[in-house]
């Protein structure tokens, strides 16, 4: 008896609902492909159009105050919002997390506390960034807290801060966050940056008509900032935060004079990068950025990864394509230019289609050319330098450089040995918060060129409830055939056993 | 200071108790303040004590409007831990929830009449035998 692999469940499904995975969904389902949208958030918009809708329809003072603090560019997402949600053949399912993606198409999901896999016959990744991890004295007190995080309790909580805030680190989310919050009545101590004036001059070379936009909105940023009195300082080095049971005060290094300030709340910011778990997991090729220092997804320009294995050992070929600030850093733009043309390869991969429009291509390049410029501009601050040995790298098991160092010194001198050696990157965030700080700590102590790979992902890569494991829905019945142990000589007198059946 | 490891094991009832702070979530937030008042209010249990919350907002934004000090200790040190990325990536959040663990409160919305628990260090499977 043979047993076929199960039927997908839809042409596509896409992991994410934010800009690219929402231009994406569109595009396909207008061409007629069924798409299955997995994303963790109850509405769609992703982390830069955050809770929109809602905020849109609110019409009290407050809420329009909030509107104008946020700026066109989180409006801008009001359009693409609508065209998704209008969509009505696109399965949309909110408050799904996910948990194994494989190269062959298959997505383990999590919906409160029901499980189990659905399976495409393509799979897009547009799960986004995350702010880069910077351990630093004190990064785990409470009132410790990203930039991400504060604008993420403007958009869908409604909360501002209050007391004494300092912004610490570099990039355009730290002084939009410092505008927005300004503009709300709310005036940091502090916006201390990492970057200098002589990265911002080094960078005008990368400049390209495209980028002159972003570098003006920058500037009005600065000086907004600068009328309004907040007190701002360049190459901020050695921040550490102290207190008890939170943040009591902050210190830091400017200009060789080590100076300290009452803090509540410590708001800090180094760039972002692409969230790499669900590709790493799902055994794609990840690729050393150096001047970003951080790991991106290889992929060809349309978006298609790589297994890690070689051809011959991969069953069926890798259905996986990467697009959005997953695949590369670049912002909202970039991402809905880069989901357009993701959305036309995978049509041109079901339908052996014409692939991706040069004029689709261009788009993503332009919005792309302002990243040099950006990038040089504002290089990795906080997370520059290694932490000193009293310093927490990974949060979860408290477990400090010194520690970590201790360990690759006596001989676990690659990432997994070190794992299992120290349990760094066995916490509840399996590694996303301490990764990128101990595979340089391993550069660094072996003087390896390169930085080495990451940690083995394995699923699931997001917790699941034992309850919602043992009632996954979706197995491949292929899975439940009368297995063999025949080779087991233990099990000589008992020639077959049930697996798991669905 | 009391080792952190038995005076965290003590209690799994309150978390709260045993860090020795007040086991009633503090009225307001040093930290944050809000934009509108509470639309649309739920009622959950923090602890025991009742919160209001909009319908709509995460646990995570209701436990850093009432101004709770942690929503954690941790299992190693006993320290606390406040929601600290809010978008599903740092596990900093975890809560009990309706009587489950380890839940992700920047990712869960509230509930009416939902149950929420700070945690105290390590799960009692976890603590060490008393001497
Ligand atoms: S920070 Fe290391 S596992 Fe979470
Ligand atoms: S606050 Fe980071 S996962 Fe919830």
């Amino acid at each position: 008896m043979t047993i076929n692999a199960p039927l997908p469940d839809a042409d596509v499904i896409i992991i994410g609902c934010g800009p690219a995975g929402m231009t994406a969904a569109v595009e396909l389902a207008e061409a007629g492909r069924s798409v299955i949208v997995l994303d963790m958030q109850p509405t769609p918009g992703g982390q830069i159009f955050r809770n929109l809708e809602a905020n849109l329809c609110d019409t009290s003072l407050a809420g329009q105050s909030l509107l104008a603090a946020l700026g066109p560019a989180y409006r801008a997402g009001a359009d693409l919002i609508q065209r998704f949600k209008a969509c009505s053949s696109i399965d949309y399912r909110p408050q799904t997390t996910v948990w194994e993606v494989r190269p062959d198409g298959t997505v383990g999901w999590l919906q409160g506390m029901n499980a189990g896999y659905v399976r495409g016959r393509q799979v897009l990744l547009a799960h986004g960034a995350m702010e880069r991890p910077v351990p630093f004295p004190g990064w785990t007190l409470p009132g410790v807290m990203t930039a991400g995080a504060v604008q993420t309790l403007l958009k869908a909580g409604h909360l501002k801060p209050r007391g004494n805030i300092v912004l610490a680190g570099t990039g355009p989310l730290l002084l939009l966050l410092a505008n927005q919050l300004h503009q709300l009545g709310v005036k940091p101590a502090l916006v201390g940056r990492t970057d200098r004036l002589s990265d911002n001059v080094r960078a005008a070379r990368h400049l390209r008509p495209d980028g002159l936009i972003p570098l003006v909105k920058g500037l009005g940023w600065l000086g907004r900032l600068k009328l309004a009195g907040v007190k701002s300082v360049t190459g901020l080095e050695n921040l550490a935060a102290h207190g008890a049971q939170s943040v009591e005060s902050v210190s830091f290094t400017v200009g060789g004079k080590r100076r300290t300030l009452p803090c509540d709340l410590l708001i800090v910011h180094d760039g972002i990068v692409p969230a790499i778990d669900i590709p790493n997991a799902a055994g794609l090729r990840l690729q050393w950025d150096g001047p970003n220092a951080s790991w991106r997804p290889a992929t060809t320009p349309d978006g298609l990864g790589a297994s890690t294995l070689p051809p011959e050992m991969s069953a069926e070929p890798c259905v996986l394509r990467i697009t959005g600030d997953a695949r590369k850093i670049g912002g909202a733009d970039a991402a809905m230019a880069h989901g357009r043309v993701a959305a036309q390869a995978i049509l041109a991969a079901l339908d052996h289609g014409a692939g991706p429009s040069a004029e689709a291509l261009r788009a993503v390049g332009k919005a792309l050319s302002v990243r040099p410029f950006l990038d040089a501009a504002f290089p990795p601050g906080l997370a520059q330098a290694l932490p000193d040995d009293d310093t927490i790298v990974c949060r979860c098991e408290e477990l400090t450089a010194g520690d970590l160092r201790a360990k690759i010194r006596s001989g676990f001198r690659n990432m997994d040995a070190l794992r299992g050696e120290t349990r760094c990157g066995m916490g509840p965030c399996q590694g996303r918060s301490c990764m990128v700080t101990a595979a340089r700590l391993l550069q660094d102590e072996t003087r390896a060129a390169d930085c080495p790979p990451t940690f083995r992902g394995r699923p699931p890569i997001r917790p699941i409830p034992l309850g919602a494991v043992a009632a996954l829905s979706g197995l491949d019945p292929r899975a439940t055939i009368r297995l063999t142990l025949e080779d087991k000589p233990e099990n000589a007198s008992e020639d077959t056993v049930d697996a798991p059946a669905e | 200071m009391n080792d952190p490891a038995t005076c965290f094991s003590l209690s799994t009832a309150s978390a709260s108790e045993a860090a020795g702070h007040s086991p009633s979530p503090q009225p307001g937030s040093k930290m944050f303040s809000a934009l509108a008042p509470i639309t649309d209010a739920v009622t959950l249990f923090l602890d025991g004590q009742p919160i209001t919350a909009s319908a709509g907002d995460t646990v995570a934004v209701c436990l850093l409007r009432a101004g709770v000090s942690y929503n954690r200790l941790m299992p190693v040190s006993g320290a606390p831990r406040l929601p600290y990325c809010m978008i599903g990536h740092c596990f900093e959040c975890l809560v009990e929830i309706d009587g489950i663990g380890n839940r992700q409160a920047c990712l869960t919305p509230v509930r009416d009449g939902m149950k929420v628990r700070r945690q105290a260090g390590a799960p009692p499977a976890l603590e060490p035998s008393a001497p």
